[in-house]
């Protein structure tokens, strides 16, 4: 059974599989995403924090203030907690079931 | 070079948070502005177009701006509520009214007050009036373990009663008055009876087991928190 809140579920699983490689901040987090999905899925900043600030709310992810050694800019960088780590695997379950019932239903095959 | 910060913290002046909060999302999304800037000058705009496109992430900064709020406070408060109130009072209230149901079906027959000699009387299940102090303590227990303050607490505890208190306050005034049938002589004594068997002694019993646990649990956890310092 696919959960209502999927859609948003497909939104929050992009940005925890971005994070399990290394901590990010929001701006490369985006970015990061468009080009591995090849611009399929982009993230503007409307969309983008109020998700990550409701993620830290719930304790999957935790942001924390570096300064970057190249730049010296402050950024906030997003890191993966032992929570969001648990996360993932039920939302990559929903993600799958979801895409597997619209391959059927659209009849599309692999070629 | 365009000053993000300013342009952020103008467009969310109407934040509500706490300052170092408001200061902390203003600088991130800031931030976030001027890079995307810098990135887009990177790939060859000039710096006009590059300030436009960077600026179309962002439709509707109020409506950004309620978003950002919800995700950082509403959520929380309202989790917190429901765990330190909600939850604790709606199982209080569920056990008392099964436990009301059970003995009325199952067990003894109910002690009959009657006010004088005759109508109104009031009803009591005293094997009910026993089981409430279990009642009462779990909510207590429940309300306290999710951090919830001594009014909350409290409001647990009583939880069940506050229906019939509503509905003797409320509503019997309102049917007494307006009920033909009814005498309006018998509007005090009613409205006391029903005040007594429903509201009184069930909110006593229930303050039983509820005050004792508060205290108990707070006494162990202040205890706590000295032998942790």
């Amino acid at each position: 059974m696919i959960r209502a809140g999927v859609k948003r579920g497909t939104a929050e699983l992009a940005v925890l599989s971005i994070l399990q490689d290394g901590p990010l901040h929001g701006y490369e987090m985006a970015r990061r995403i468009e080009e591995q999905t090849k611009g399929a899925l982009r993230f503007t900043l409307a969309a983008l924090y109020p998700m990550l600030y409701r993620m830290e709310q719930r304790g999957w992810i935790r942001g924390t203030w570096e300064t970057s050694n190249s730049s010296g800019r402050r950024r906030r960088c997003y890191r993966l907690t032992p929570t969001g780590k648990k996360k993932l695997s039920p939302l990559r379950r929903e993600w799958a079931e979801l895409f597997g019932a619209l391959r059927r239903l659209t009849k599309v095959s692999h070629a | 070079m365009r000053d993000w910060r300013t342009f952020v913290q103008s467009k969310l002046a109407k934040l509500a948070l706490p300052p170092g909060t408001k200061a902390e999302v203003i600088d991130e999304l800031a931030a976030h502005l001027e890079e995307a800037c810098a990135g887009f000058r990177k790939q060859g705009m000039t710096e006009e177009a590059a300030t436009r496109l960077a600026l179309s992430q962002v439709k509707d900064w109020h409506k950004l701006q309620r978003k950002i709020q919800n995700a950082r406070i509403k959520e929380n408060a309202m989790t917190n509520r429901v765990k330190q109130f909600w939850l604790p009072g709606l199982l209080t209230l569920v056990l008392s009214m099964g436990a009301l149901a059970l003995m009325e079906k199952f067990g003894p027959k109910p002690w009959v007050l009657a006010w004088s000699a005759g109508l109104p009387v009031a009803m009591l299940y005293i094997p009910w009036l026993l089981s409430l102090p279990l009642v009462g303590g779990i909510g207590a227990y429940l309300s306290h373990r999710a951090g919830g303050s001594q009014r909350a607490v409290f409001y647990c505890i009583v939880f069940p009663i506050l229906p019939f208190l509503a509905a003797t306050l409320v509503v019997l005034p309102f049917s007494l008055i307006f009920d033909q049938f009814i005498a309006h002589n018998v509007a005090p004594a009613a409205l006391l009876m029903a005040l007594l068997g429903w509201v009184l002694l069930p909110g006593v019993a229930l303050l039983a087991g509820g005050l004792p646990v508060q205290i108990f649990v707070s006494r162990r956890l202040s205890s706590g928190r000295i032998t942790g310092s």
